[in-house]
């Protein structure tokens, strides 16, 4: 399989470059914004300098699990709804789209997110990874293998999220202790009712992490 | 022919991995909500602003013509009545999500706003009729169901004691991570494929064909008609059947004739995915000094929304503890149910439909008594359990009837023991300090039987040894597939990993759908009958190849011996001298298949199961904390240790979230929900999780019966009365939030 997907691209008004420019001139708009409100003010009336994105669909491209992918969405298009209406990568799924629950947690440089309270567009640039890079040719990552192992879950809806957050806790800390752990995950919620055996896994995993396993 | 589970067993009843837990984990599962398919569209719904209105004028034309709309499907006209917020009134589906969301935002609805009722106490208060057209000369409360025991005034006469309360469950939401929704594709010969999120993949595709059955002169007989579901997020008895958004996907994808998903958002998956109904109650209960129990009285409210179902279930309270012994009712009863209908949505099965409610009603007063007699709770159950039916000990022993004390007593001993109950049990509110230990208990029970209707299993055996498991029935993650697994590796001598499993494709065979906890006892021996009916074609065909006699043939693990001559074959090599040929098999079950005499303990009907709750209660904030709950669980036979493990732990946690967290909140004024989605509609996270210790009371000989439901139930009963144990004061409805906490009491005028 191709490593670049190219989907729904057939109203694409921008060239990439374009793309880029513009959304550069965004981050920078962001960054004075914190700081100095009116060299904004400044910088926006500059119309050369700042060149409005949207409404109509832009071309991006993302990093997905290590693959370039691009397609074209209105600016407002969330990053959950990116990759699942967008780009077919489901393992993150939406569930609240209200930053809640956790479900749609992907990991943004190694950080964790909720998918669904990002824009696409701020995540191009960036290594987003999903559940779906945790099984590599095969082999599971130890941590929904531990899932698997526990059986902590049932519907599994919830799953991916969870793997997400703990994987990305575990990154963060390979010493955490189950309480850590725990606390990484309050941000997401299982219907279910699968938190006993996700205890099981965490205090697996926490075990095997301080054996140096 | 005589069905039977094998004597000596290797796999069934042992911790056996969910077989599809890494691609769940790893987000590789699809589910309904992951299908995309080449030029589909996306399409939404519209819902009704309004508790109680009529369309005065819908105007569809600027949504039409607003970009990427392709098709748009009238559910309500001009001068139709809408009965709750929430109500579906038309569907729009666009080229992309966000297209269908500005379109649907473009229709234009002139309503006449007309009086609604959304809260129970309201209709008691002061009684419309704002509920259905139909009905129009009806009221919202309707008529009440009353019933009393013969000899109820003598029993209540009998008491020595009597205690009164008021208990309540609001209604909850199921809350399904995925929402009620579908994929819906129409192909070129004039078929339909739907990937719904559904409990029932059989009877969706089955009610789908029967709505286009001679509409759009469709020539559309019900087997052109597939559902899959291979994958499911949560259902919890609200996904029966198509829905309105089955009818509108499948009608969008005829009209723009392209594939169609319509999956409900969050807030419309709450107020319009189902929910349990309230029950609020007087309760009042007689008993003899030293606690054994004369009568029993209830007069209880509820509201189904707009229908007119029961709340609870009316014949069986007081729950669990009521029996007839030689005629006479222990205890004597008398029952009052009024149900008052609002304007909210139907309400849905919920994981074991109305037993929750019943025992709320029940197992409350329970401990309200034990606390006037100054009796250990445990001893007040102990006293009043369901005896044993004599009758049914000598014709039927392995049936609840002739199980129920024996199951319930062991039970109690068992769970007494896990939570070191003797030693944690005080009387209530007599902990020093200002966070007050409490522990608490409570009963419950369910049927579980096999589902009436058929339910087929498929098993094909080729002749490179591959076995093929198929059945239409769903998989919700209940771990379905990996009992079907488990039970035919069990006969066949091999893993449960090396069966190939075919699941939830409406032309995989007959299913019933999942309600009731019928899936496990109905699919378990379908399977039990193919698995064993497959393997004896493999000996009758490979036998003369072999050289050997059908009948002498036995499965060895991963092997064929031959009885008689001693010599045996590698699985493979077995079945390699299938040469061209397959060995196939389809066994049935249905509840009928259940109560023939040659198929006895195959699966049965009917459980106990017994929880124990404990708590810390904080005086001073109200807060409750719930710190352990002890789940003793008997389902018959045990299939996968692991998973039926699972259930019961979740069905805690659910019940914990009913206890704690869950109420649907309606605003009186604007007739809406006010918490719908999952901000304020609360459901606990891991670290709002008690230590939850499962056991399965395994009874093989009493065969297979479904677990899903019972655990759930009496959780909420548990944690309340250990609250009530912790403060010395009943807090009377659910969820027990902090101000709740704390205006029970202050009622009592201090810190319990």
């Amino acid at each position: 399989m191709s490593n670049t997907r190219e989907h729904n691209t057939n109203e694409a008004d921008l060239s990439r470059r374009d793309f880029l420019r513009t959304s550069g001139a965004a981050a920078a708009t962001a960054a004075v914004l914190a700081e100095a409100p009116a060299a904004l003010a400044e910088e926006a009336a500059d119309k050369s300098a700042v060149k409005a994105i949207g409404p109509q669909p832009i071309k991006l491209t993302l990093d997905v699990n290590g693959a370039d992918m691009t397609t074209t969405v209105e600016p407002r298009v969330t990053l959950l709804d990116a990759l699942r209406n967008y780009l077919d990568v489901t393992g993150c799924k939406r569930v609240c789209d209200r930053g809640t629950c956790g479900a749609c947690t992907v990991m943004i440089d190694g950080k964790p997110v909720y998918s669904c309270t990002m824009l696409a567009l701020e995540a191009e640039g960036k290594k987003i990874k999903t559940a779906e890079s945790l099984i590599d040719g095969g082999k599971l990552d130890a941590v929904p293998k531990a899932f698997a192992k526990y059986d902590a879950q049932q519907c599994g809806f919830c799953t991916p999220g969870f793997v997400v957050a703990m994987r990305a806790a575990f990154d963060k800390n390979p010493q955490a202790t189950p309480a850590e752990i725990e606390e990484a995950l309050s941000g997401n919620i299982c219907r279910c009712g699968t938190y006993q055996q996700m205890r099981d896994a965490i205090a697996a995993l926490c075990q095997n992490q301080r054996k140096g396993g | 022919m005589a069905t039977s589970w094998p004597k000596k067993r290797r796999l069934i009843g042992k911790d056996v991995q969910r077989l599809d837990g890494p691609a769940k984990a790893t987000g590789k599962a699809k589910y309904s909500y992951d299908i995309n398919r080449k030029g589909m569209l996306h399409a939404v719904l519209l819902r009704s602003p309004h508790a109680h209105a009529k369309i005065k004028a819908i105007d569809t034309g600027a949504a039409r013509k607003m970009p990427g709309v392709k098709a748009v499907y009238l559910i309500k006209d001009s001068g139709d009545e809408l009965f709750w917020a929430g109500e579906e009134i038309l569907g729009l589906a666009a080229d992309t999500e966000e297209h269908a969301l500005d379109a649907v935002r473009a229709v234009k609805i002139e309503y006449e706003v007309l009086p609604h009722i959304v809260k129970e106490e309201d209709a008691l208060k002061d009684d419309r009729q704002t509920v259905s057209e139909y009905q129009r000369k009806r009221n919202n409360v309707l008529k009440p169901k009353e019933a009393a025991s013969d000899d109820f005034d003598k029993g209540m006469a009998a008491a020595e004691v009597t205690v009164e309360g008021s208990y309540g469950v609001p209604t909850i939401c199921h809350q399904c991570l995925e929402s009620h929704g579908l994929v819906a594709a129409w192909h070129e010969d004039g078929g339909l494929t739907i990937w719904a999120s559904t409990q029932a993949v059989s009877k969706t595709a089955d009610e789908l064909a029967k709505h286009f059955a001679g509409k759009y002169k469709l020539d559309l007989p019900a087997n052109k008609v597939k559902c899959i579901t291979h994958y499911m997020g949560g259902g919890f008895g609200s996904k029966f059947g198509p829905d309105i958004q089955g009818i509108v996907a499948a009608e969008l994808a005829r009209e723009a004739k392209a594939p169609v998903k319509l999956m409900l958002d969050r807030a419309s998956e709450i107020v319009a995915g189902g929910c349990r109904p309230s029950a609020f109650g007087k309760v009042k209960l007689g008993a003899t000094k030293d606690g054994k129990l004369t009568a029993y009285e209830v007069d209880c409210y509820g509201t189904p929304g707009v229908g007119v179902s029961d709340t609870v279930t009316f014949n069986a309270l007081p729950y669990v503890y009521l029996y007839t012994q030689d005629g006479k009712s222990f205890p004597e009863f008398k029952r009052k149910h009024t149900r008052i209908r609002t304007n909210t949505q139907l309400q849905r099965a919920m994981r074991a439909p109305n037993h929750p409610q019943n025992c709320t009603l029940t197992e409350f007063i329970l401990d309200d008594l034990a606390a006037k007699l100054g009796m250990d709770p445990m001893q007040l159950r102990l006293k009043n359990l369901p005896q044993n039916d004599a009758e049914k000990v000598k014709s039927a022993p392995h049936s609840i009837d002739a199980l129920k004390n024996t199951i319930y007593l062991r039970e109690i001993e068992i769970a007494a023991a896990m939570s070191k109950w003797k030693e944690k049990w005080h009387p209530p509110g007599k902990t020093p300090g200002v966070v007050k230990h409490g522990i608490g208990m409570a009963l419950h029970t369910w049927g579980g039987q096999a589902a009436p209707q058929r339910n087929e299993c498929t098993i094909t055996i080729t002749a490179d040894g591959s076995v093929t498991a198929r059945t239409s029935t769903q998989d919700l993650g209940t771990g379905e597939r990996t009992v079907t697994a488990i039970v035919t590796a069990e006969i066949l001598g091999l893993e449960p990993g090396q069966i190939t499993l075919q699941f939830g494709e409406s032309d995989f065979g007959a299913s019933s759908g999942s309600g009731g906890s019928t899936t496990c006892p109905s699919q378990a021996p379908a399977t039990l009958r193919a698995a064993t009916a497959a393997r004896d074609d493999l000996f009758a065909k490979i036998a003369p190849k072999l050289g050997v006699k059908a009948e002498n043939l036995v499965i060895e693990l991963g092997k064929v011996r031959d009885k008689a001559g001693g010599k045996t074959w590698d699985w493979k090599k077995a079945c390699a001298a299938l040469g061209g040929e397959e060995a196939k098999a389809t066994g049935f079950w249905t509840y009928g298949e259940s109560q023939l005499p040659e198929n006895k303990d195959v699966s049965s009907s009917g459980v106990g199961g017994v929880q124990i709750a404990e708590v810390l209660v904080d005086t001073e904030t109200g807060v409750v904390r719930c710190t352990q709950v002890v789940a003793v669980q008997d389902c018959g036979m045990v299939l996968d240790h692991l998973t039926c493990t699972s259930q019961v732990a979740g069905g805690v946690i659910m019940g914990l979230n009913y206890a704690l967290f869950e109420e649907r909140i309606m605003d009186r004024v604007t007739g809406r929900q006010v918490n719908a989605d999952m901000e304020f509609y609360k459901l606990g996270g891991i670290e709002d999780m008690p230590k939850i210790l499962v056991h399965l009371h395994d009874m093989p000989e009493r065969g297979v019966v479904g677990v899903g439901e019972p655990p759930t139930i009496s959780t909420h009963a548990a944690i309340g009365n250990a609250i009530f144990n912790a403060i010395g004061v009943r807090v009377p409805h659910t969820p027990f939030t902090p101000d709740r906490v704390l205006a029970a009491l202050t009622a009592k005028g201090g810190k319990g």
